[in-house]
Formats: C-alpha cells, sequence, structure tokens
C-alpha cells in the first residue's frame, strides 16, 4: 500500500499518544495502588464496591454503638456489685441485730449504721454517669431519681424509659436500666401479697405467711380489690378466711403447713401452729422497694430490745430477711443482666470484626491493584512506548531528500 | 509544416517545467490539511505525416489533476463523523464519570457523617453540642448536593456553549463552501479542461470540518456545484446559496437549547440527536446522559430530604416539640411549581404543579402531560406508557390527579381552563438537589424522643408484642394514657380492646376488635385521623377474659431518650429509593455505575470510531496523500528530464551550426 507522509506522522503521533495514554493510566493506578478509580474503571465492581463501603461504614457505627454501650454497662455492672456488697453488709448488722445479747444502745449503733447503709444505697442509685446525667433515671437523666422523704421513704421520680443503641443490622442493646426495674421492682419474697400481722393483741402463737399466690388470675380478676383477713378459731382447727365480707375459705380441719386454697384463685400457705383467736390480713403486693425493705429493717431494729410478743417479733425479722434476701437476688440479676449485656457486645463486636476482615478482603481484592502484574504491564507499556518512539525517529530519519 | 526538433526540445522542457512545477507543489503542500496531490498528465503530441511516415511532434502537459478517490473521500467523512460523534460523547461522559465518582464520594461521605453525628446523639440525647455537629453535618450535607447540582447546570452551559458554537461554524461554512460553489461555477469554462484542484480540495476540506460536527452527504452537478446536507438530509448548502444554524432557546426547558436552520426568513426546526457527528454528541449527553444522572441526583437528594423529615415529624425534640423538618421540605410551592414548565405555545389559563406522594414509588423519568380537549393525559417520554388522568378539576381535591397504573408517587395538580394541545413538561425531581437546605437552627430542635412507649404488665403470660408503627402526631400522642389488652376469645383468634386507662371497660373503648392467629392488628389512635397507629401481632393468649395480655402506653418524652434518634440513624440502612430497594448511598453508587458502565461503553465505541476512521483515512491517503519519497523521485525524473529536453535543444542548435558552417 501506498503510504503518505503525513499518513506516516499521523499514525506514529497516534500510536505514541495512545502508548503515552497507557503509562498515564498505569502510573494513577500504580501511584494510587487502586485498580477502580472512578466507575468508569469497572463499573459492575464500583457498585459492588459501594455496597462493601456500606457494609464498613455500618460495622463502623455498630462499634462505636457497642463501645458506647460497653461503657454504658458496665458501669451499671460496677455499681450493682457496690450494691450488692452494700446489702451484703447490711445482712451482717441485721444477722448480728438478732443474736439477742445486744443491748440498746448496741441496737440503736446498729440502726444507725443500717441508715447509714441506706443512704449510701440511695447515693449509688443516684449515681451520675462522666456527663451528669443520672444513669437509674430512665429517660429523666436530668431529674435525680431517688429521694428520701421526711417520713424516710424513697420516691422514684424517673421513668421506665431504656436507651437503646443499634449494635447489629437488626440487634438493639439497652443502654440503660431503668430506677424503678432496678430497685424498685423486686418480687415480694412470699410471693403477691403482703401480710398485716395485729400488733395489739400480737398473735402468739408465730404463725406467718410463707406463701400467698395467685394461681388463677382469671378468677382472681373477676372481682376487686381483694382485702383477705384470715382469723383461726373458735374451733381448734377451724378457719376462715373472708374477702371484704364474702368467705373465700372455710374449713374446720385446718393441719398446719396446709395448702389454702381460696376461691378466687389464690393459694396460701403458712408458717407455724396457729392459735385460735389469732388473725392477720393479705393485701395484694407483688413487688417491694429495696428501700422499703431497708427502712422496715432499720425500724426493727430500731424497737431495741422487746420483751413482748417475742414470736412476732420473730416472724417480722424472717419477713424482713426473706424481702432482704429477695432483694439481694433482684439485684445480683440486675448486676447480671449488665454482665450478660457486656458479654453480648464483646460476642457481637469479635463478629463485627470477623466481618470487616472478610469485607476488607474482598474488598481489597475487587478495588486494590496488583502490584506484580500491574508493574509488569507498566514496563511494558514502557517499553512499547519507547520502542515506538525510537522506530519513529530512526524512519523519519528516512528520507530520499538525504541524498540528493 | 515540417518537423522542428526545437519546437519537441521546447515541448520536453515546458513539459519538464510544469510536472516539477506540480512535484514542488507537491512536496510544499505536504502538511497542508486537506490537500490532494496532484500529477501533470503528460501526453504525445500527435506525429505529423512525413510521407508515409507520423514523425512525433513532441509533448504537452494534458492535464493537471487531482489524485482523488470520491469513495473513499465520502468514506473518510462518514467516518469522521461517527469519530467526532464517539471522541465527543467519550470526552463528556468521561467528565461526567469523574464528576460523579469524586463528588458522589464526596456525598457518601457527608452521608455518612451526618448519620455518624446523629447516632451520637442517640446515645448522648442531651448533648446539645452534638446536636449542633448533626445540623452542621446537614448543612454539608445539603451544599455537597448543591454544589453537585451546580457541576451539572456548568456542564449543561458547556455543552449549551458548544452547540452554539458549532452552530456558528457550521453557518461560516455553509457560506464558504456557498462561496467555493459560486467560484468553481465561474471557473469552468466550457474551453477549459483543467480542474480547479486547490478550490476543490478547499471545498473537501470544508465539508471535512462539517463532518466533524454533523453528518454530511453531498451531491455533485455537471457544473461542480455541490449541494451539502445535514443530518438526516436536510440541505445546508444548496449549490450558491448557503442556509444558516441558529440556536434558539429551548420549549419549554430554556436550557435545552434547540437547532434551527434559517434560509432568509423561514426557519425549520433540526432534531439535534439526530444530526450524528459531535452536534448529536452534545444534545445526547445533554438531554440523556447528563439529565439521567442529574435526576437521580435530585431524586436522591429528595429522599434523604423526604425521610429524615418524615422521621423527625414523629419524634419530640428537646423542649417536647414535634421534630421540624431538617431540610427543605420536598413541597415547598416554589418547588412543587418549579416540576411542571408550560411550553410556551399553550394558550390555556393552566398553572400546574407536582406534588410528590411517595419518594419510594418515584422514577427519574421525564413525562408530559397533554390536554387533549376533555382529558389530560400523562406520557412516559423516558418508557414510553401514557396513562389518562381524566377532566380538569376532576380527582380531589379538585383538580389533583394521581397516576395510578403504574403509581408514580406524584400527583398532577391544575386549576385553570385549558385549551386543547396544552402541553405541560414534568420532571418530579427537579431542582431537589439545587434547593436543598438545611433549614434546622437549632441543635434541640432535633427529635431524638420518641412520643410514646408500650409497657407490658409483668403479668403477661405469653409471647406478643404492640408495636408502635407511626407516629403522626408526637405531642397529641404523648398525652396519651392507653391500656390494650388481648386475649385468644376463641381458638385462633384474638380479640383485643384499646381503652382509656382511666376509663376502663364497660365505658366506651377506643377500638376493639380481633385478629386471626398469625396475621396482626394495625390500630388507628384515635381512628379517622389517628395520632398515632399500633400493631399488635403474636399470639396473646392471656388467662381468661378477666386476665388478658395488658399493655400501657404513655409518655416517653425525656431529655435522655434516644430511642428515636436510634431510629433516624436506622434510616441510613433502610432501603428508600427505587421501591423501597436501595438504601442512599446505594442509589447513588447505582448512579454512578450506569455513568461508568456508559463512559466505558462510550470509550470503546471511540476506539472502534478511531480504528475505523484510520483505516478510512489510510485508504484515502494510499490515493491522495503526498510521500516526500516518491516527489523527491518525480524531482529527479522531471529534473533529468527537463536537462534531456534542454539536450535536444542543444542538439538541434549543433545541426543548425553544422548546417550553417557547411553554406559558410
Amino acid at each position: 500500500m501506498r503510504v503518505s507522509t503525513s499518513q506516516f506522522y499521523y499514525q506514529s503521533t497516534q500510536l505514541m499518544s495512545q502508548k503515552t495514554a497507557d503509562v498515564n493510566d498505569q502510573m494513577a493506578q500504580l501511584s494510587s495502588g487502586k485498580r477502580v478509580l472512578t466507575a468508569k474503571d469497572d463499573a459492575v465492581s464500583y457498585s459492588t464496591l459501594a455496597g462493601f463501603n456500606d457494609d464498613l461504614t455500618n460495622i463502623e457505627k455498630y462499634k462505636r454503638n457497642i463501645t458506647m454501650a460497653e461503657n454504658n454497662n458496665s458501669m451499671q455492672e460496677v455499681i450493682f456489685a457496690d450494691v450488692e456488697t452494700l446489702l451484703d453488709t447490711f445482712k451482717q448488722d441485721l444477722l448480728l441485730a438478732n443474736n439477742g445479747r445486744m443491748s440498746n444502745e448496741d441496737l440503736q449503733s446498729i440502726a444507725a449504721q443500717l441508715r447509714n447503709s441506706l443512704d449510701q444505697l440511695i447515693d449509688l442509685a443516684n449515681t451520675q454517669d462522666e456527663k451528669g446525667d443520672y444513669i437509674f433515671s430512665g429517660y429523666q437523666t436530668e431529674q435525680m431519681p431517688f429521694s428520701q422523704q421526711v417520713d424516710g421513704s424513697v420516691v422514684y421520680s424517673g421513668d421506665a424509659g431504656i436507651n437503646q443503641l443499634q449494635i447489629a443490622k437488626n440487634i438493639n442493646i439497652a443502654t440503660n436500666q431503668a430506677g424503678d426495674a432496678a430497685f424498685l421492682n423486686i418480687k415480694n419474697a412470699i410471693g403477691d401479697f403482703t401480710a398485716t400481722y395485729p400488733s395489739s393483741p400480737a398473735n402468739t402463737s408465730g404463725v406467718s405467711v410463707e406463701s400467698a399466690v395467685v394461681t388463677d388470675r382469671n378468677s382472681y380478676n373477676a372481682s376487686a380489690p381483694h382485702n383477705y383477713s384470715f382469723t383461726f378459731g373458735p374451733g381448734a382447727a377451724e378457719l376462715n378466711v373472708l374477702d371484704g365480707a364474702v368467705n373465700v375459705y372455710s374449713t374446720t380441719t385446718y393441719t398446719a403447713g396446709q395448702n389454702i386454697p381460696l376461691s378466687n384463685g389464690v393459694d396460701v400457705t403458712l408458717g407455724g401452729n396457729p392459735l385460735p383467736g389469732e388473725t392477720f390480713t393479705l393485701t395484694e403486693q407483688d413487688e417491694i422497694s429495696v428501700f422499703e425493705t431497708l427502712n422496715n429493717a432499720i425500724a426493727w431494729v430500731e424497737q431495741g430490745i422487746v420483751s413482748t410478743d417475742q414470736e412476732q417479733y420473730q416472724v417480722d425479722y424472717n419477713t424482713i430477711l426473706d424481702q432482704m434476701n429477695s432483694a439481694m437476688n433482684h439485684l445480683s440479676s440486675r448486676r447480671s443482666d449488665a454482665g450478660i449485656r457486656l458479654q453480648v457486645l464483646e460476642n457481637q463486636s469479635s463478629r463485627h470484626l470477623d466481618v470487616e476482615l472478610n469485607i476488607t478482603t474482598n474488598k481489597s481484592a475487587i478495588e486494590d491493584l496488583d502490584f506484580a502484574k500491574a508493574i509488569s504491564e507498566f514496563e511494558q507499556s514502557q517499553i512499547a512506548l519507547q520502542v515506538s518512539q525510537q522506530t519513529f525517529s530512526k524512519i523519519q530519519n528516512l528520507s530520499l531528500f538525504n541524498y540528493l | 509544416m515540417s518537423v522542428s526538433l526545437y519546437q519537441t526540445g521546447v515541448s520536453g522542457l515546458l513539459a519538464a517545467q510544469q510536472q516539477l512545477a506540480t512535484t514542488g507543489n507537491n512536496i510544499t503542500n505536504v502538511n497542508t490539511e486537506g490537500y490532494n496531490r496532484q500529477r501533470a498528465d503528460q501526453n504525445a503530441v500527435i506525429g505529423l505525416t512525413s510521407g508515409s511516415n507520423y514523425i512525433g511532434g513532441g509533448t504537452y502537459i494534458q492535464d493537471i489533476t487531482r489524485l482523488y478517490d470520491q469513495f473513499s473521500h465520502k468514506e473518510q467523512l462518514l467516518t469522521q463523523s461517527n469519530l467526532g460523534n464517539a471522541d465527543y460523547l467519550n470526552g463528556r461522559l468521561t467528565q461526567l464519570d469523574q464528576v460523579m465518582s469524586t463528588s458522589g464520594n464526596a456525598v457518601v461521605g457527608s452521608l455518612e457523617q451526618f448519620y455518624q453525628a446523629l447516632n451520637g446523639v442517640a446515645d448522648n440525647p442531651n448533648d446539645s453540642g452534638l446536636r449542633s455537629i448533626v445540623l452542621n453535618q446537614a448543612s454539608i450535607l445539603s451544599s455537597d448536593f448543591n454544589e453537585l447540582t451546580s457541576t451539572f447546570e456548568k456542564m449543561t452551559d458547556a455543552v449549551n456553549g458548544e452547540i452554539s458554537q458549532v452552530a456558528t461554524r457550521i453557518s461560516e461554512i455553509s457560506r464558504e463552501i456557498a462561496k467555493v460553489n459560486e467560484t468553481i461555477m465561474h471557473s469552468q469554462h466550457l474551453t477549459q479542461s483543467g480542474q480547479p484542484n486547490d478550490l476543490l480540495d478547499k471545498r473537501d476540506q470544508l465539508i471535512g470540518e462539517l463532518s466533524e460536527y454533523t453528518r454530511v452527504s453531498t451531491v455533485q452537478d455537471n457544473n461542480g456545484v455541490m449541494t451539502v446536507m445535514i443530518g438526516q438530509g436536510t440541505t445546508l448548502v444548496a449549490g450558491i446559496t448557503p442556509m444558516t444554524v441558529q440556536v434558539e432557546a429551548g420549549d419549554p426547558d430554556p436550557t435545552k437549547t434547540q437547532l434551527s436552520l434559517v434560509s432568509g426568513n423561514s426557519s425549520v426546526a433540526l432534531k439535534g440527536s439526530t444530526l450524528g457527528g459531535s452536534l448529536a454528541a452534545n444534545f445526547e449527553f445533554r438531554d440523556e446522559h447528563l439529565a439521567q444522572a442529574r435526576n437521580e441526583i435530585d431524586r436522591l437528594a429528595m429522599a434523604i430530604s423526604s425521610t429524615l423529615n418524615d422521621s423527625q415529624s414523629s419524634g419530640l425534640d428537646l423542649n417536647g416539640l414535634q421534630g421540624a423538618n431538617i431540610f427543605t421540605d420536598i413541597n415547598t410551592t416554589q418547588l412543587q411549581q418549579g416540576r411542571v414548565l408550560a411550553h410556551s405555545s399553550n394558550t390555556g389559563t393552566t398553572q400546574a404543579q407536582v406534588a410528590i406522594n411517595d419518594v419510594s414509588l418515584l422514577p427519574t423519568d421525564e413525562f408530559e402531560v397533554r390536554f387533549d380537549g376533555t382529558d389530560f393525559t400523562l406520557y412516559n417520554l423516558t418508557t414510553g406508557g401514557s396513562e389518562n388522568l381524566g377532566a380538569p378539576g376532576t380527582g380531589t381535591p379538585a383538580g389533583t390527579h394521581t397516576p395510578s397504573s403504574p403509581d408514580y408517587g406524584f400527583s398532577f395538580i391544575e386549576t385553570g381552563t385549558p385549551v386543547a394541545g396544552d402541553r405541560f413538561s414534568v420532571i418530579p425531581t427537579k431542582n431537589s438537589g439545587a434547593l436543598m437546605k438545611a433549614t434546622l437552627t437549632d441543635g434541640n430542635a432535633i427529635a431524638a424522643s420518641t412520643a410514646i412507649a408500650v409497657t407490658p404488665s409483668s403479668n403477661n403470660v405469653s409471647d406478643g408484642a404492640i408495636e408502635i408503627t407511626n407516629v403522626i402526631n408526637p405531642v397529641a400522642a404523648r398525652a396519651y394514657d392507653v391500656t390494650v389488652d388481648v386475649y385468644e376469645s376463641a381458638p385462633g383468634t384474638f380479640s383485643y380492646r384499646v381503652y382509656d386507662t382511666s376509663s376502663p371497660p364497660p365505658l366506651p373503648s377506643i377500638a376493639t376488635g380481633s385478629y386471626a392467629a398469625g396475621a396482626s392488628a394495625v390500630i388507628d389512635i384515635p381512628s379517622g385521623s389517628p395520632d398515632f397507629q399500633i400493631e399488635i401481632k403474636g399470639d396473646l393468649v392471656g388467662s381468661g377474659t378477666n386476665a388478658r395480655e395488658t399493655f400501657v402506653l404513655g409518655d416517653a418524652f425525656g431529655v435522655g431518650n434516644g430511642n428515636h434518634a436510634v431510629a433516624m440513624a436506622k434510616t441510613q440502612e433502610t432501603g428508600v429509593t427505587n421501591g423501597g430497594k436501595e438504601t442512599f448511598s446505594q442509589s447513588l453508587a447505582v448512579s454512578t455505575s450506569v455513568v461508568g458502565a456508559n463512559a466505558s461503553n462510550a470509550a470503546l465505541v471511540a476506539d472502534t470510531a478511531q480504528a475505523l476512521y484510520t483505516q478510512a483515512y489510510n485508504r484515502n491517503q494510499a490515493t491522495s496523500g503526498v510521500n516526500l519519497d516518491e516527489e523527491a523521485a518525480n524531482l529527479l525524473k522531471y529534473q533529468q528530464a527537463y536537462q534531456a529536453a534542454s539536450q535536444i535543444i542543444s542538439t538541434a542548435n549543433t545541426i543548425f551550426d553544422t548546417i550553417l558552417s557547411a553554406v559558410r
């Protein structure tokens, strides 16, 4: 084929500029270390990469949330541990107060110590975090949750709010425990009712309620409210239970420790050998706050030495101690709640790390440059460019005019 | 007449001179654009009879012709048009790809930062520092969108500028070709056999340039006058009459400039996209690729604004007020009106606007609404579908027309009286990116708190839950203290009651009803225009008609409540656009990769076009190009011929001298 001079120049320059463009592209890839710089480089990979980046962003978010949730939950864990120790000491003191060899002064000093413990407990329940927010007041974080009234009772002014943080696509985890759930909603040790024993004349047999539980809520809820009064006698083994004015149970053959099934779905068991003429009442109360229990305990110790009604004195003590144990169990379970969350967070966090590693690997497989290959390609392009430059300058020199 | 050796010699000299001149001309024009090499065609003078013999009488140059193959020239023109088209599109798409990839990354980055800040608020709902960071990030995000859309606008301007420059150049070329035509016509004397080579070259070169801009076809008449047609056969130059190409503002969108062919007082509209060459690429890029990318970005901006504003409005801010819009409302009057452009030819008084109902259904298509005298019809210009929207003034509220098959997620709203033939262009996503703004100024106004919470009773015995699915009026919802109780009234049927906690049944309930096992019940509270909605689901068995599973719904507002911020932060992972399939960043990635795919496609097409052009160019050059070596050889050849011819004269002279000396 006939080749014109300008054709030769046109083609050579075009070839060279194409090779230069190649080298330039490869240089951009080499210097960034990335194979896909814009969507044009690999449109399919680009959207995959965007998906990976999305996942990584989300994981980053989850990890931040996990750190936050860890901080919050471990703070609670620490406080519940303190509360446990505190209640333990309190219980020791209470046991000490019941050993019978204490003088009135001893008992008063123990009572003072117990009151001190109660104050510490309230203080712990009012713990603030590093930002000054109360950690046990639900959503009302600027409101001090627990305040002691003049009569010694403790009032909760937070709410039941629980904040959650997202720690995985479909997993939210609580970052706080509301004060009512933590300190107020403690299961009544004997079930769903609280017994009130008469003060004078007091029961002398030491009869006590061991359990009083609603077993059939449907029939229990059929009427309301319920106030049961238990009366023994006049027969030797006679027991009558009235719900207001309605008789809900009646027997003449009561044996100690037997189950007393009240007609509206409540089962009661008593301890001790009740004597005719003894009475007590049951009112519904399925939860007793730890503060109430401690207040009851303090009031019990503050009675000083009791010379009369020893039996009832012991019944009261046992009731308090049972409730004390229930409170301690409850707070332990709160603590382990926080502990379990910490464990969940840790598991989730390591899962995220695995996924992150996996995504990063996949991402790099798509996005990152295979340097060995890229460099050898770069060398090739470079040589090709060099060769075309050299050929051009050689051939360009060839002209018949040189010989004229 | 006798044979003259002198004459013969001189004819050789003259011929060699012309050939040398032609060769010289070739050599000097080696780099002249559009130059076709020329050749002096040499012929022998018809000999004289002398007795029984013919004696040659020398030589003459019959013609100086261009070596020109009209077929390969036309092939080159065609491939040049294609190359112009492909090259231009490649360049522009590469630019758009870079814009989308880099600015797109910036948008994704700001979006991440925004959500990160929002997530921070979820953890520390009453930290006003974190709250103001959210607002800062929101304004950065919106300005990223503004920036991106203004880049698109600049690109549109650049394309329009290019179109108008090319139109001007085409008009110039048209006039020049007409002039060349005229000169050629005048120079063609009947007596003259030679061609006006340089004029022809000039004209071919003009047509070559024209072919970069548009597809060209030519017809030449017997007088050598050429008629030039562009595009689909629109005459640009009719012999010696040039027409010009003019740019006009687009109708109804003035930024979509159009071309028209002007001849004297009349003008005809040219369809830019069918012109071929770089002009068509300009139109294709502006009206398809750029418009599409722009619509996608606008839709994304709209989706983000709408989702976050909606989310805001169902929560409570730090002051217990309903969350106000973070970003500009997507249905401001300005935006609604901007989405509809009335054609200038409309004669009716109809004022139209478009309201967005559901961003997830919104396509990035462009629409047109036409009035045929009785009904409005919506045409989807992108997919080609159409739907009758009914007569003017119909719909509720009056004049609101909502397409239903398919539901595009918007309503066309009109007032006034249309006239048959009125047309309205509808771009539902228009301006969303450009007018996106962070409107919230007070960090405390971020609705981090939920309004109500569900507290299950501790006596509940079975699985199942009540969820608050939607809060329409959080301030009003807060005031509710509602109890919901559920039990299995018959096997497989769960009955529920929703009532005010302070006035339990038998007083009237807010709602009662039942649902089957495995199903759920969604309840508006209050029914009619609800303040919030709840969903009851699961097997809430209960322990009898007196002991149902009970849930209390009550005020949850608190400065430490960050649960709504958590819900808002979750919208980052929620699919919104394209029927709820794509998250925000996925949506952007899809748009970008579409541009990327188009760009890499265009690069391939451009490579192919370049190869085809090079082939055609080579073929053409093989015939018409100047080769210096060849010319050098010719130079020597003609030089020798010249010297030899001189020798003839010298010989004749010697002969003449010999004769003279004989008679002396």
